[in-house]
Order: structure tokens, then C-alpha cells, then sequence
């Protein structure tokens, strides 16, 4: 039956359809309506275990340890969280612990808006914790496509045994839409991986080799180790080339827009063309290579100052047009000026 | 013969280890697996987890599952890998500085959850794997390469911290009491909730060395001069006892005027000093260091300046100071920091 569900609640419910068992978390605008379902859903499954920690740091680690003690667990945050829970996402990609990390974006630096949407920790994805790593990372635009890509989002963190990051706004968490969530039919992958107390295996996050043995001066060692995580990565993210393509009467723009200003972007779809890419990390580089090319101007709608807008830049190598919407100004009006703005005598 | 079937819980091919000739690690390495061996927990059962540092390297040599955390995180994983597994004994080897400097929140709130969980801290107050910088239980006064001039803060107390809210389990052992050392780690084990064992132990080559001692053993014979073992179950433990503070239930808080009335009830029975037994406490041969002002007798050991000196500057031990303070650069505040341990026999009779 469909009803009025939110994108924190698709979230939420999405993760049990997947599997999971643990949550861990902190109250923060906007994720915090995640963590208050959890603690009621401890309450009735006593199969369901909950922590609500002292900080974002705790609220990560327990979410990776959980999963090393084998559970299914995912955490959701917003940006100054995410911020706090780098050093755990750096940690959970070497010890390779499948989890999910849910990043409900707001305004930032720090504080920022706390109540305003905005796209701006692409960067963190990435970016946050310290060496090499290939996080995979998904940004749904619906409260339907939250919960279908909650699902995909455990499936990929198990095949590839790390954490997978899923991203949304202020706007889409608090976005009510009818949904019909049990009709979803969705595929869930087992659990990859034995859990604690089945053998002598050591988790750390110091380099080692294959086998878990501490190697902290063997360069050979370490580069075996990390191209494996690489290659298995980028593989399972193969798996899940994921986005929409409209294509529009102007055969000469294209826009790039993803999440929320996808669909605030969406009345123009009939002038212009527009490209949502759904797997926001690793950057779809053949999908935009493809899709890119027939265009002479490509504009990049982002809520933050031009972060996918980088990427896809160095994906096909070209310049594209920037229309950053920041504070949490997201108006259909003004992002169509800017458009015109930045076409005119083109 | 000697039992020794507990080195199936280490790795010996992974030896020989990291730590330096004469660290207090190898100690509680090897009597924690003893006490697991005579427990029965092995790697079906029971999982370790550590943080960074020297004593983080602990969970790598352990033949069991085991989880080496980022910086200061093994108490928040240990607690989660509980949470979610109830079959598993979940035991956390880690050092002071990663469970009271960076991991201080997460001691404070893993505490006051009370998961059923041991944790076994090698407190060696000092960073050594960085080198020897001050940590957090580094003594006031001591020198290290980070307080070139001696620490100047006080150090934390773990024992005071981890007994605030009951349930509580809190052990102070020390690396050189062996015995003592052990009979601490099996009651913890046995502990049902969050039990704490804080073992004071050596880093002979990164703060003994600047110290002044030679070797481990002179470290260890200090540890026996500073420490003393108290018998029996306590709800606290004073700065230099070893033994164990548990308390399964919180106390009634006591209305306030009761706790106004008691430190009266102790100065009335406080000793009685002349100046010769006073003379007596100096500080030399392990005895405490008294000192008279204002007709009270004040315990002075643990100063930094006083300690292991018969004297500091125009200060003497065991003497009436009441006019050298006076005529002191600082206040007489600095006296009333100390315990005051009795009165001055001779000041006490002239005042009737």
C-alpha cells in the first residue's frame, strides 16, 4: 500500500531490508530521525542492536567493529559527523569491513546551515582520511531510489568488503513522497565474510600483507595489498554503472545535475539535456566520456562550489560551466538565469 | 614442570617482538594469556582488541581473532563487537595514553555503559613508541622530552575517574608485584561488566634512562617504594595503593551536612607529634616526608620537589617550616594542597 514515507525513513527501512543489525549513531540535523528509529526498532527486535555514542568518531568505529563481529551495520551523519568519522572510513578500508555510511549533506564549513541543504562533502568522500583509498559512493534523488539504493549499497559493500558511503541532502531526508516500500523487489547479498572468534585473523589498521601479518617497511607488500583493494574496488563499482540520461531539444547543452537538483532541474528537461550520475564515486568516466560528447556546453548544477564539476573535468578532460547553488538556495528560477547567463553569446 | 601450554596464545612465529629489552609489556602480555590459558578462552571464544601504541601492538601477538583500532578507538570497538556478539569474551590490551589521553570520551562513556568487558592498561606513563613524551599519567615533575623542565600538570587519575559511578571494577597493579598482578587480571576476568586494570609498568629505554635508572630491575624497586598493596575489597583506592575498588550498586548520596560534619571527626582523631618524631619522617629509606606549619603535621611525599631529597631549596623535611613559609616566595596555600596527617605536640600544648 503506498503512503507518505521520508527519505530518512526509505533509509532507514531500506538498510533493514538489507540485512542490517547494528546501528550506531549521534543526533544530527538532519540525520537524526535515523537514530531515533533505530532505538525504536531495538526496542521491539531483539535481534536489532542500537548505540547511540558519545561522538561521531564512536559512532563510526562501533559501526565497523560491528560489522568485523559480523553484523550488517551502517551509521548516518551529516557533514561536521562525516568530518569526525574520516578517521574510522580510512580504518574500516583497511581492515576491510563491509558497512554503510549515510550522509544527510547540510551547509557547511563546520557548523554551517544546519537546517539547509547543500552537496558539498563530495570532497569528503574521498578525500577525508589519510592515504589511498577507493571508497564507492551512491546519491539517490527519490525517496523510492533511497531505499533501492540502501539495498545496492550493502550488496556492494560486501562484494567489495569496505565501507560504501550513501549520500543525500537536508531537503531529500525530510522529503515526504508516496511510496509503496514492501512492493520494491530488491536482491540482498549474504554476509562475505566469517565473523569474530572463528580464527586467529588480526584486524589492523597498520599495512599488512594479505594474510593480516604487520608489514609497516615492506613497500612490496604494501603495493600487493592496496592494488588488490584497488582492483576489487573498481570492479565491484563496475558492477553498478548507475544513472539516467534525458535527452533534451538543445542539441548543443547538457546538464549535470544529481540528488535534489536533479529534480529541481527536472521542468527543463524538455529544452535541455540532462545527465544524473547515481554512483557519485568512482566518477563515471566512460558513462560521461559517452554521454558528453556531442554536447559543446556541459553545466554542472551542484549545491556546493563546483566539487562534481572538478571531477568531471578531469573524467573527460574539458572545461565545463559551473552554477553553484550554495546557502541552500535551490530555486528553479534562478539556477534557469545563471543557465542563460552563462550561454549567452555562445 | 611448569605449565607453559599458554603460549599457544601467542604468536611465537611472529617473535621475536617489538618492544624493547626490559618492557613491562612482555609481563602483562604473557600473565593475561597464563590467565586466559586457566580460564579456558581461546580463539573460539574470545576476541582481543587494541588501540596504538607500544602496548597496541599487544592484540597482533595474541593467537585469537583480534582488532587493532585507530588511535584511543579499542574501547568503543571492543564494546560493539560485545553488543553484537554476547558468546564472545571480548578482553582490551592498551595503554594509557590511547585509553586516557585520546580515547578519554570514549573511557568515560564506555564506563558509564558498563559493557561487560576487561580492560587490561599498561600504564607506563610515558608515549613511548613516539619517543617519550609526556602522557597523561605522566607524574607531576617528571622530565621527559616533551616537559623539558618537569610535567607541570597534574597527572589523571584513572583509579579516581573509573570509581565515580557504580558498577564499577578498578584495579591498580604493578608490573614487579606478580602475584598481586595476577590475582588482579583473573578477578577482572571474572568481573561481570566493565572492569579496568591499571598495571603500572616500565619503559625502561624511553623515560627510565632520563629518569636516572640503570636498569628495569632499579624501575621496578621504585615501583615497590612509591606503591604499597592494601588487602580486601575497597570503594576506592588512594593515589599510592595497589588492589582492587569495585562496587556492584551506586552508594545512597549522603545529605550534605553529613559530609560537612566528617573531616571534623577526623582532625579530632588526627596523631599527636613532637618535634623529635617528627624529625624521624625525612623522606630517607621510603618513609613518607612530613612537615610541621602551624602547629599541624602535613604529608608532603607526594611533592615533586620534595621527592626522594631530604631537602628542596631552604626547606627541610621533618622540621616545623611555620616561619621558613612564612618568609617563602609563595603562599601557604601550597601546604594545604598536602594531607594533613596529625599535630604538633609542642604548639598543642602551648595553646592550652
Amino acid at each position: 500500500m503506498k503512503q507518505l514515507v521520508s527519505g530518512n525513513e526509505a533509509i532507514f527501512q531500506g538498510a533493514i531490508r538489507a540485512g542490517a543489525t547494528y546501528f550506531a549513531g549521534y543526533p544530527i540535523t538532519p540525520a537524526s530521525e535515523i537514530l531515533q528509529q533505530a532505538a525504536a526498532r531495538a526496542e521491539e527486535d531483539p535481534g536489532f542492536r542500537f548505540l547511540q555514542a558519545e561522538d561521531e568518531i564512536a559512532a563510526a568505529i562501533a559501526t565497523i567493529s560491528a560489522s568485523l563481529a559480523g553484523a550488517k551495520s551502517f551509521t548516518a551523519t551529516s557533514g561536521p559527523g562525516f568530518s569526525l568519522m574520516q578517521e574510522a572510513l580510512g580504518w574500516g578500508h583497511a581492515v576491510e569491513a563491509p558497512c554503510i555510511f549515510f550522509n544527510s549533506m547540510r551547509v557547511g564549513p563546520s557548523t554551517g546551515m544546519p537546517t539547509q541543504p547543500a552537496q558539498s562533502d563530495l570532497l569528503q568522500i574521498k578525500g577525508g582520511s589519510a592515504g589511498d583509498y577507493y571508497p564507492i559512493a551512491f546519491y539517490p534523488n527519490s525517496v523510492e531510489e533511497s531505499f533501492r539504493l540502501m539495498v545496492t549499497a550493502f550488496n556492494a559493500a560486501e562484494e567489495s568488503l569496505s565501507p560504501v558511503i550513501v549520500l543525500a541532502d537536508a531537503l531529500l531526508s525530510h522529503l515526504y513522497e508516496m511510496a509503496d516500500l514492501d512492493a520494491i523487489e530488491v536482491v540482498v547479498a549474504p554476509r562475505t565474510r566469517e565473523p569474530l572468534g572463528r580464527g586467529k585473523r588480526l584486524f589492523t589498521g597498520t599495512a599488512h600483507d594479505r594474510m593480516g601479518n604487520v608489514k609497516t617497511n615492506d613497500p612490496e607488500a604494501y603495493r600487493d595489498w592496496l592494488n588488490d583493494l584497488k582492483e576489487r574496488h573498481l570492479q565491484v563499482a563496475d558492477k553498478y554503472p548507475l544513472f539516467e540520461y534525458f535527452p533534451g531539444k538543445d542539441p548543443d547543452t547538457l546538464l549535470i545535475a544529481f540528488g535534489i537538483t536533479s529534480r529541481i532541474v527536472a521542468p527543463l528537461k524538455e529544452r535541455f539535456s540532462i545527465f544524473r550520475p547515481i554512483r557519485i564515486y568512482p566518477v563515471l568516466e566512460k558513462e560521461l566520456e559517452k554521454v558528453t560528447q556531442p554536447y559543446r556546453h556541459i553545466i554542472v548544477i551542484e549545491g556546493n562550489d563546483g566539487q562534481y564539476a572538478s571531477w568531471a573535468e578531469c573524467a573527460i578532460s574539458r572545461k565545463v560551466m559551473k552554477v553553484p547553488c550554495l546557502g541552500g538556495g535551490f530555486k528553479l528560477k534562478w539556477i534557469q538565469s545563471q543557465i542563460e547567463e552563462r550561454l549567452k553569446g555562445r | 614442570m611448569i605449565d607453559r601450554s599458554y603460549k599457544e596464545l601467542l604468536k611465537l612465529k611472529r617473535f621475536p617482538h617489538t618492544w624493547c629489552p626490559g618492557c613491562g609489556i612482555g609481563a602483562v602480555l604473557k600473565n593475561v594469556a597464563i590467565s586466559l590459558r586457566e580460564l579456558g578462552w581461546n580463539d573460539r571464544n574470545t576476541t582481543v582488541v587494541s588501540g596504538i601504541g607500544c602496548s597496541g601492538r599487544m592484540a597482533g601477538y595474541m593467537n585469537l581473532d583480534a582488532v587493532h583500532t585507530p588511535h584511543g578507538r579499542a574501547l568503543t570497538a571492543a564494546e560493539a563487537i560485545k553488543t553484537v556478539r554476547p558468546d564472545l569474551n571480548v578482553v582490551v590490551l592498551s595503554g594509557d595514553g590511547d585509553l586516557g589521553a585520546i580515547g578519554g570520551n570514549h573511557l568515560l562513556h564506555t564506563s558509564r555503559r558498563n559493557p561487560n568487558i576487561t580492560v587490561f592498561c599498561n600504564d607506563n606513563e610515558i608515549y613511548g613508541l613516539t619517543g617519550g613524551q609526556a602522557g597523561p599519567t605522566t607524574p607531576k615533575g617528571t622530565k621527559t622530552i616533551t616537559s623539558p623542565r618537569g610535567e607541570i600538570f597534574q597527572p589523571l587519575r584513572l583509579g579516581r575517574i573509573l570509581t565515580t559511578q557504580a558498577p564499577y571494577f578498578y584495579a591498580r597493579t604493578t608490573v614487579y608485584h606478580l602475584n598481586h598482578f595476577k590475582a588482579c587480571i583473573r578477578e577482572a576476568l571474572f568481573w561481570k561488566g566493565f572492569s579496568f586494570v591499571d598495571i603500572i609498568s616500565d619503559c625502561i629505554e624511553l623515560n627510565g634512562r632520563r629518569l636516572g635508572f640503570k636498569t628495569a630491575h632499579q624501575m621496578f624497586k621504585w615501583f615497590d617504594e612509591r606503591f604499597h598493596i592494601v588487602e580486601g575489597v575497597r570503594d576506592h583506592l588512594k593515589d599510592d595503593e595497589l588492589g582492587i575498588a569495585k562496587r556492584e550498586v551506586e552508594a545512597e548520596v549522603k545529605a550534605e551536612m553529613e559530609v560537612e560534619k566528617e573531616p571534623k571527626v577526623l582532625i579530632e582523631g588526627l596523631k599527636l607529634f613532637t618535634l623529635e618524631e617528627l624529625k624521624h619522617f625525612d623522606g630517607t629509606d621510603g618513609k613518607p616526608i612530613y612537615i610541621g606549619y602551624k602547629g599541624k603535621v602535613y604529608d608532603i611525599s607526594t611533592s615533586p620537589l620534595f621527592q626522594g631529597e631530604k631537602r628542596m631549596r631552604c626547606h627541610i623535611a621533618g622540621k616545623d617550616l611555620t616561619r621558613d613559609i612564612e618568609i617563602a616566595p609563595h603562599g601557604e596555600d601550597l601546604v594545604y594542597h598536602f594531607p594533613m596527617v596529625g599535630k604538633l605536640k609542642v604548639k598543642a600544648e602551648a595553646e592550652k
